[in-house]
């Protein structure tokens, strides 16, 4: 068997490929791609530039180069643009509200403890972060609150009259929503189950507090909550409007949650009876942790929508930072109408805390999207 | 049908047991036992109770605030005060929450005789009044024929000037506002001729105008806004207190007693001087206070003008003239009872 064919190896040399033509490359070929594809895209564009430039730097002038920047009173403002100063005057009154000024290193503490926990529970090593981030998180808004407090360990006692201001709202939503997060698993648990009476009332509860506004929610918390009380058992108005809150969140998330329980393939429930786990085995170890991944971007958008639903506070006279630019406006130093830096002052907060949180959930999603990796 | 009634019945009888309880607390016994006066203000109004930039409440409800606790604990910073929106106030006052509301309110008799409450006195007479431009060269509200009013929506304004309108058969065009700022600036772009709010917060308005000199309020009041201080029914003991805390400094200006003098007053005053400050009589005593309550209030707190020119008057950016809220006997309507 020797007549093995025999011939030199013929090698594959592919031509170079020639550059794109040059109509379709560099900036002017993008320019002309994407911003004047067409008569109706370039008329779109010209009114949209046109706009921009008439904008643009009449803002600017009056944000930054004309500004008022230095001063402690409305008399320092004298040119004609922003005046910073009184924004700079109220700064400590908009992040932290009354809060007694030699304490402020508490508010600090506790949202420094906030952020810790959350960085935690992504910098933990995977094998047991869950079992350590969790507990911190359940006991943090609890600490935070002693911390604010003080009676409880031992520090001056500070009224929850004198919290507020931007930090009020974040621990606020916070609060808010760590504590929202095991009953909203219950309640979306409660909505699956076959039992009647655990099911109608998860539905009832549920419809409820996703049906009515959340501003009536605050009224029934503010107004209505207090004359049900009997005399002697003052319930304070920062904790009735918590736990509306807690309820109005747990309802939300409950629909986020049955969502992703929904996802769940019915394999995972049958794998898992098959291998003998309880319900509690089953649902704890199995299911919560793929409809935590299922349902993150939803809870994630609901953590940012609750955030910015605590400005609604202000109707009831809750101390945030928006009542207290209202409260600002109103001091009769200060009558010049501040309005348009104060409101931008509060947007631009809002708009970086709420921007962080969407790229932090983006973050979250890439990570825990291990499966569907093509 | 017939259990949702029942169910409501029964909550209202709850609010009502409630309500009742509340009443007839001692709440001198609770403040002192607190250490504290609660107190219910606005959460914001120039010149009646603002905060400052150090968190430090000031103007003319907050003194009235501050006077209490100074008749009743001798130390008028021992206030909590609790900012409270218009919708929450009458509830945080029946359910205990505060123990005087002192946040810019209208005397009504609706209010005083179906609230549960009872009005201590007044401490600001208001009234619906109008400001203007001065280039319009108008000098009362009768001239302002044909003209396009700027209000604020949903304010009892509103029924106010048209019924003062229509009683004097002039016709004018309103343009409503959410808030005071949007009012504020729909009167300076021109969109209508005059402006019309409770006089009081005209004078803030206008300090808020890029010109304010250009603009004039015009001497015409056109309703009843008799505001003060507000307490449960049911504790009389302790709506005397009120009473006569915002009696005292009225008093104190009637006798010419300020927060300089009054130790002074004290000791070498006129009889009535004295029997104000406790030096005879059994003023205090009858209140529940100490002798010295009256004398702490004048001395913490300044006498009724001292208070009014230091937050609305004169040493204040608002500049509002005392009109109405001079003393009886220099023009306005402002009368204590005897005090002896």
């Amino acid at each position: 068997m020797s007549n093995t064919f025999k011939s030199d190896p013929i090698e594959f040399k592919p031509t170079a490929a020639l550059p794109a033509p040059k109509s379709t490359v560099g900036p002017i070929a993008w320019v002309r791609e994407n911003l004047f594809p067409s008569i109706s895209n370039t008329l779109i564009t010209l009114f949209i530039v046109f706009i921009l430039i008439s904008l643009i730097p009449g803002v600017i002038d009056w944000m930054f180069i004309s500004a008022n920047w230095s001063g402690t009173n409305q008399e320092a403002c004298v040119s004609d643009g922003a005046c910073w100063v009184f924004v700079k005057a109220w700064s400590q009154q908009f992040f932290y509200g009354s809060y007694p000024t030699d304490q402020l290193w508490r508010v600090n503490l506790s949202l420094i403890l906030l952020f810790a926990v959350i960085i935690l529970s992504f910098t933990l090593p995977a094998s047991f972060r869950l079992r350590v981030s969790i507990p911190l998180f359940l006991v943090l808004p609890f600490v935070c609150i002693a911390i604010l407090d003080g009676r409880l360990v031992g520090l001056d006692f500070v009224n929850t009259d004198l919290w507020g201001g931007f930090s009020l709202n974040v621990l606020m939503a916070a609060a808010a929503i760590i504590v929202a997060f095991p009953f909203s698993f219950l309640w979306a648990l409660g909505r699956r189950s076959n039992m009647p009476l655990a099911r109608s009332i998860s539905v009832i509860f549920i419809e409820f507090f996703r049906g009515v506004p959340v501003l009536a929610l605050f009224f029934m918390g503010s107004v209505m909550l207090p004359l049900f009380f009997a005399e002697g058992t003052q319930v304070d108005k920062l904790v009735r409007v918590w736990i509306v809150l807690i309820f109005f969140m747990s309802g939300y998330m409950a629909e986020v949650f049955r969502g992703g329980f929904q996802a769940i393939p019915s394999g995972q429930y049958e794998a898992a009876d098959s291998v003998g786990l309880s319900y509690w085995q089953k649902t704890l170890l199995i299911i919560l942790p793929q409809v935590i991944k299922v349902s993150m971007p939803n809870i994630l958008a609901t953590f940012v929508m609750l955030f910015k639903n605590t400005v609604f506070l202000l109707i009831i006279g809750i101390p945030e930072v928006l009542q207290l630019l209202l409260t600002a406006l109103s001091n009769s130093n200060w009558l010049g109408g501040h309005a348009v830096e104060g409101y931008v002052f509060v947007g631009v907060i809002f708009w970086v805390c709420c921007f962080s949180m969407s790229l932090l959930s983006n973050k979250i999603e890439r990570d825990l999207d291990t499966d569907k990796r093509d | 049908m017939k259990m949702i009634k029942k169910i409501s019945l029964v909550t209202i009888g709850m609010a009502g047991a409630a309500l009742s309880m509340t009443a007839n607390a001692g709440t001198l016994d609770d403040v002192k036992a607190r250490g504290a006066l609660s107190c219910g203000v606005s959460t914001g109004l120039a010149g009646f109770s603002q905060k400052d930039e150090k968190g430090a409440w000031s103007g003319l409800d907050v003194d009235v605030c501050r006077a209490v606790a100074a008749a009743v604990l001798g130390d008028a910073s021992k206030v909590q005060y609790k900012p409270l929106t218009a919708k929450e106030r009458f509830t945080a006052l029946q359910s205990g929450e505060i123990d005087v509301l002192s946040r810019n309110t209208t005397w009504t008799h609706t209010r005083d005789t179906s609230l549960g409450l009872n009005f201590a006195g007044v401490v600001y007479y208001d009234g619906t009044g109008f400001m203007v431009s001065k280039k319009l060269g108008v000098k009362s509200a009768t001239e302002l024929d044909g003209a396009n009013a700027c209000i604020q929506a949903g304010t009892s304004t509103e029924l106010a000037i048209s019924d003062y309108f229509r009683e004097k058969k002039i016709s004018y065009k309103a343009v409503t506002f959410d808030t005071s700022d949007q009012t504020r600036a729909g009167f300076e772009s021109g969109r209508c001729d005059f402006l019309t709010s409770d006089q009081s917060q005209l004078y803030a308005l206008r300090i808020g105008l890029a010109d304010p000199a250009g603009a004039v309020v015009l001497p015409e009041v056109i309703s009843k806004e008799p505001l003060g201080p507000v307490v449960r029914q049911g504790d009389d003991q302790w709506f005397n207190i009120v009473k006569w805390s915002v009696n005292a400094m009225i008093e104190g200006e009637e006798q010419g007693v300020t927060a300089a003098n009054v130790d002074d007053k004290l000791a070498n005053g006129k009889p009535g001087n004295k029997r104000l400050l406790g030096g005879e009589g059994e003023l205090g005593k009858n209140l529940g206070l100490n002798p010295d309550w009256a004398f702490q209030v004048i001395k913490q707190v300044g006498n009724y003008s001292e208070s009014f020119e230091r937050n609305v008057g004169q040493g204040s950016p608002l500049k509002i003239s005392r009109g109405l809220n001079a003393l009886w006997k220099d023009g306005g309507i402002l009368y204590s009872p005897a005090m002896r």
